[in-house]
């Protein structure tokens, strides 16, 4: 798993020695196997793979569907099947009973501020490991190992306690910060093992120059970091969006609560809950992320392979 | 070297935390009356109520009057309508000594805890102090009781619960009414045979299963039983808790609930009666609106009625007391009781329950209601009847039991229900989880 | 190691991330840790008990010990959907010419929507009262004998509750995986092809070895992920029918939050790091040894 030394090129050095990026590699099997006949056994893999997609595809169409029955038809027919129903009420109903657009912007302001804070400590945390290196720096790895497996229930009394001393309760930040701590480890372990193949004749030859660690950080580091950066991005994304535990626990105010809390206004006496708009409300909430993900899901792709391969 | 004083740093931060966990009070919880001239400053209300439901609409309205002759004055809501989300919230508020003016809790072991600790102001004296005393109905009042008799909760809303059921599925099945409690399981299986649900249950809310576990005693011995119980002076296997368990084995085997009802929540519970799957549906009149209005299916519409809790032979209690619950009540904070905030309540109290009973629900006070323009005759027979509730309330258990006794016989309800366990082995399983925990927990 | 670096710049680089780390994950933490030894109920004098929140939890508390196999049952359910179903789809990935981008992109789909839609769909998957879709599909194959209320039953609520914990996240190892599989060398497997080893010996003993390295960070991830597992069995069993899908994570918010004991939820989550390191090792010990062999 080395480069060659000749490799100046200003982007990471494919996986193993090889030259060819993953996604050209596959475009060549492509082509060495149009011109057969399929085999049996690639007809079922096929039909496998057709299946699963199914499975993985209709949580999503099912939400879908479901927002756009009325009431009577979601009790009645099992929620399964077409809808014998179409309606926008629901939709309408999201928009009057929640706060939509509050609550996406919340999320949004927490995502990103969380994702900024998870970059930027990821990748210091990062170089400061794998690439500067000092004594010790295996105990500080280990250290932050513990934060990849700590369950967040239990620390959240402590937090609050702690939160309420220095007056962060109920803003954007005391959301931001656990989110970006606990989020934080994983991100290193990534950007740490992305780090180990940026060549170190790379290194060398800045140093040589005479740049100073900081300077090699910024025009050697960083802009190669791109697409993990990307990667790291995103899933942590998915799971932030997500987040109900930090919100519910540190939030107060109406005017900040992100989408997970807000999805709470559809729950009525005792637990009777408008099931129907809150699907709708789903579908309007994913929407956000849903784009994201999809416009950056091939820098994603790509950085999520090669931090995978390089692990 | 770094990381031992990181972590020595860590510790040291954490004992100081600890250090100070205790506070100071503002009033003392019997002072109502507070001294000082009224100063208009925001305050909060950290409540568990539908986001827009009625309560919150009309104290909003009220809050907005107020603060029209008090300018600074406002009332800010922090709603969490998911009850488990809303009690991780109130925990962890009050463990961190930052609980609001006011906040909303059931009368529980924990809330009594709080009380004790003079962080709640006396209900009883601030009504009295106000002159609303008596305008309360005395069993509204009575559900928000700690078991001392002590008050420190406020009701906003009122409502008794009903068996409502299906005249229509019954007749098919040619079944009446039960008399008894005893008549269940026989009008269970008679039901179940003509291949409908006998009783929807929302069993993953836990609280409607729970229900079913105290009607046995509370007709058998009144409330003192389960008063006795929590604290580990009686038992399960005393002959009240020994009759309920062996009567829900019944309803079990019988077929009572609707196959897989442990995992079916609230809103498809109610689905599966008005839909006319199932034959009898046990839930208070805060349904009234999807019971007894026109947004009833039609195809049952005409078919729906209700009846009270039915008796036992030899029963202590009279046939009108069952559960009538007042929701869940709001607690004072003493640590920011003040003038003001007295004043708020005594001008939003006052005024609350015409504005309430105007929205078709009954009020904690005896005020008429007013029906909505779309409710079914069974509307004004279901208020009328809540008007008639007797002294002695069914206090529901999931208030009284201390919390881990409580969630161990939720679930071993399920069990038991479901056939999983024998009466007799529920019964030891709960005494000994009683044990342990009951006289820790009212010590 | 860069030649030229000071002492300065390496605490300047590490200063940040330490910082945010250590104030939101580390110190309350640390502070958990210390509330394992008292006894307390968030409202009333904490009080100093030693280890007997810890003595408790080993000896005294039968519903801790089955809540324990009961999360070892979930990560095993996990582990097999996850890592089992990533090579899988993983290994079909290669079959097919076209579209693979896009299958990719889409297995990832259920990752994105919220735990509380997830629940309340497999709420409906699995009941039997109105008919869900599973036991809608068994009796349609002539199973009927096999529909049962999925969540009620005793017997299959661990399953039924741990599969889509472990469905939601294939999309995500399947890509690692993938992209591992993606980078062994043709060359390697056509010259086993013409030494005349089949399409089995070809994975178990060129490509398995060759992504062993990835195989090991996917199954710490997916084995600490399922160790911490919790929304869904919440959502959707919240530990019942009795104890039978309660998880060492589930019962230990309970303990904080409905029976506000919070030392002892604190004394498991302790063991829940604990077990965790130990599962970390473990696998880390297991895999990397028969790599050596």
């Amino acid at each position: 798993m080395t480069s060659s030394p000749t490799d100046t090129l200003p982007k990471p050095a494919p996986a193993h020695g090889g030259q060819v990026p993953p996604s050209r590699r596959s475009q060549s099997r492509v082509h060495a196997r149009r011109r057969r006949p399929l085999k049996p056994a690639q007809v079922v893999s096929r039909v496998l793979l057709g299946a699963l997609l199914v499975v993985q595809v209709y949580p999503l169409v099912w939400i879908l569907l479901t927002a756009v029955r009325d009431d009577a038809d979601f009790a009645s027919h099992g929620a399964f099947g077409l809808p014998q129903s179409f309606t926008l009420d629901n939709f309408a109903r999201a928009f009057e009973q929640g706060d939509l657009g509050r609550n996406i912007v919340n999320s949004l302001v927490v995502t990103l501020g969380a994702s900024a804070l998870i970059v930027v400590c990821g990748m210091m945390g990062a170089y400061a490991i794998q690439v500067l290196g000092f004594r010790g720096s295996r105990v500080v790895r280990a250290l932050f190992l513990v934060g990849i497996i700590v369950p967040v229930q239990v620390a959240l009394v402590p937090l609050f306690v702690d939160y309420a001393k220095v007056g962060l309760l109920d803003t954007h930040l005391s959301m931001i910060i656990p989110l970006a701590g606990f989020s934080l480890p994983m991100s290193l372990y990534l950007f740490m093992s992305f780090f180990q193949y940026i060549p170190q004749e790379i290194y060398d030859a800045a140093s040589i120059d005479g740049a100073g660690p900081t300077a090699i950080f910024a025009r050697i580091t960083l802009p190669m970091s791109v697409n993990t950066i990307v990667t790291v991005v995103m899933i942590n994304s998915i799971f932030i969006w997500n987040d109900f535990v930090f919100g519910n626990t540190f939030v107060l105010s109406e005017e900040l609560k992100t989408v997970p809390l807000g999805l709470q206004n559809y729950i009525g006496a005792m637990g009777k809950t408008d099931w129907t708009a809150t699907f709708a409300a789903v579908c309007v909430t994913v929407t956000p992320l849903l784009l994201v993900f999809l416009v950056l899901n091939r820098a994603m792709m790509y950085g999520l392979e090669s931090g995978a391969t390089k692990g | 070297m770094k990381k031992v004083s990181l972590l020595a740093a860590a510790v040291g931060t954490a004992l100081a935390m600890t250090a100070c966990a205790g506070g100071s009070t503002g009033a003392a919880p019997g002072d109502v009356n507070p001294t000082g001239a009224i100063k208009a400053r925001e305050i909060s209300w950290l409540l568990s109520r539908p986001a827009n439901g009625s309560v919150i609409t009309v104290m909003k309205g009220l809050a907005d009057e107020y603060a029209a002759t008090h300018p600074g004055f406002s009332l800010k809501f922090i709603t969490t309508p998911d009850r488990p989300s809303y009690i991780q919230k109130l925990e962890t508020l009050a463990a961190a000594k930052k609980l609001p003016e006011f906040f909303d809790t059931d009368a529980t072991p924990y809330a009594q805890k709080l009380a004790k600790q003079g962080q709640m102001v006396d209900a009883e004296k601030l009504l009295k102090d106000i002159g609303l005393d008596q305008s309360y109905r005395p069993s509204a009042l009575a559900y928000q009781r700690f078991d001392d008799g002590s008050l420190y909760l406020l009701p906003f809303e009122y409502g008794a619960e009903y068996f409502w059921y299906n005249k229509a599925l019954f007749a098919k099945a040619g079944v009446e009414v039960p008399k008894t409690l005893d008549d269940f399981p026989a009008v269970c299986a008679a039901l179940a045979k003509t291949g409908v649900t006998p009783i929807a249950m929302a069993g993953k809310e836990q609280w409607p299963l729970e229900r079913w576990m105290a009607y046995q005693p509370f007709r058998l011995e009144g409330p003192a039983y389960v008063g006795k119980l929590k604290k580990g002076e009686a038992k399960f296997s005393d002959p009240a808790g020994a009759t309920a368990a062996k009567w829900l084995g019944e309803l079990g085997t019988s077929g009572c609930f609707q196959k897989g009802f442990s995992s079916v929540g609230y809103t498809d519970a109610q689905n599966l009666f008005t839909s006319g799957k199932a034959a009898i549906y046990n839930m208070g009149t805060w349904e009234l609106g999807s019971l007894a209005t026109d947004k009833l299916d039609a195809g049952v519409r005409n078919d729906v009625d209700f009846f009270t809790l039915p008796t036992v032979a030899g029963a202590k209690t009279a046939d009108n007391d069952y559960v009538a619950p007042s929701g869940i009540g709001m607690a004072v904070n003493t640590r920011t009781y003040d003038p003001l905030v007295r004043d708020f309540l005594k001008f939003a109290l006052t005024k609350y329950p015409q504005q309430y009973a105007a929205s078709g629900a009954l009020t904690p006070t005896t005020t008429d209601v007013t029906l909505p323009a779309n409710a079914t005759p069974l509307y004004s027979k279901a208020i009328s009847t809540a008007e008639k509730v007797g002294d002695e309330l069914a206090m529901p258990w999931d208030t009284q039991l201390d919390p881990t006794t409580n969630t161990r016989l939720q679930q071993e309800l399920v069990l038991l229900v479901q056939g999983d366990v024998t009466p007799a082995e529920f019964i030891s399983t709960m005494d000994t989880t009683l044990a342990q925990n009951a006289p820790k927990y009212f010590k | 190691m860069l030649p030229y670096r000071s002492r300065l710049s390496v605490v300047g680089f590490l200063l940040p991330p330490l910082l945010l780390f250590g104030g939101a994950v580390l110190l309350p933490i640390v502070q958990s840790v210390y509330l394992s030894l008292f006894s307390w109920d968030g409202i009333t004098d904490r009080e100093f008990v030693g280890l007997e929140n810890y003595r408790h939890m080993v000896g005294g508390d039968p519903t801790f010990w089955t809540s324990f196999t009961n999360q070892l049952g979930y990560l095993a359910v996990c582990l097999v959907l996850q890592l089992g179903g990533a090579l899988l789809v993983a290994s079909l990935l290669l079959t097919i010419t076209r579209g693979r981008e896009v299958v990719k992109v889409l297995y990832l789909l259920p990752a994105v929507i919220s735990t509380v839609a997830i629940g309340l769909l497999f709420q409906r998957i699995y009941s039997y009262d109105p008919v869900g879709l599973l036991n809608g599909v068994l009796d349609d194959l002539g199973l009927g004998s096999l529909s049962r209320p999925w969540l009620s039953d005793v017997h299959t609520v661990l399953a039924a509750v741990s599969a889509p914990e472990g469905w939601r996240f294939v999309g995500l190892y399947t890509i690692i995986v993938y992209a591992a599989l993606l980078a062994v060398p043709r060359e390697l497997e056509e010259a086993a092809r013409l030494d005349g080893a089949n399409a089995w010996q070809v994975f178990t003993k060129i490509r398995f070895p060759y992504i062993r390295p990835v195989w090991v960070t996917t199954t710490i991830m997916a084995t600490t992920f399922a160790l911490r597992g919790f929304d869904i069995p919440y959502l959707l069993t919240n530990g019942g029918p009795g104890q039978a899908s309660e998880l060492v994570t589930t019962y230990m918010y309970k303990t904080a939050f409905t029976s506000t004991n919070y030392g002892y939820a604190s004394a498991m989550s302790v063991f829940i790091v604990l077990e965790c390191l130990v599962a970390v090792g473990l696998i880390s010990l297991l895999l990397n040894r028969k790599a050596v062999r």
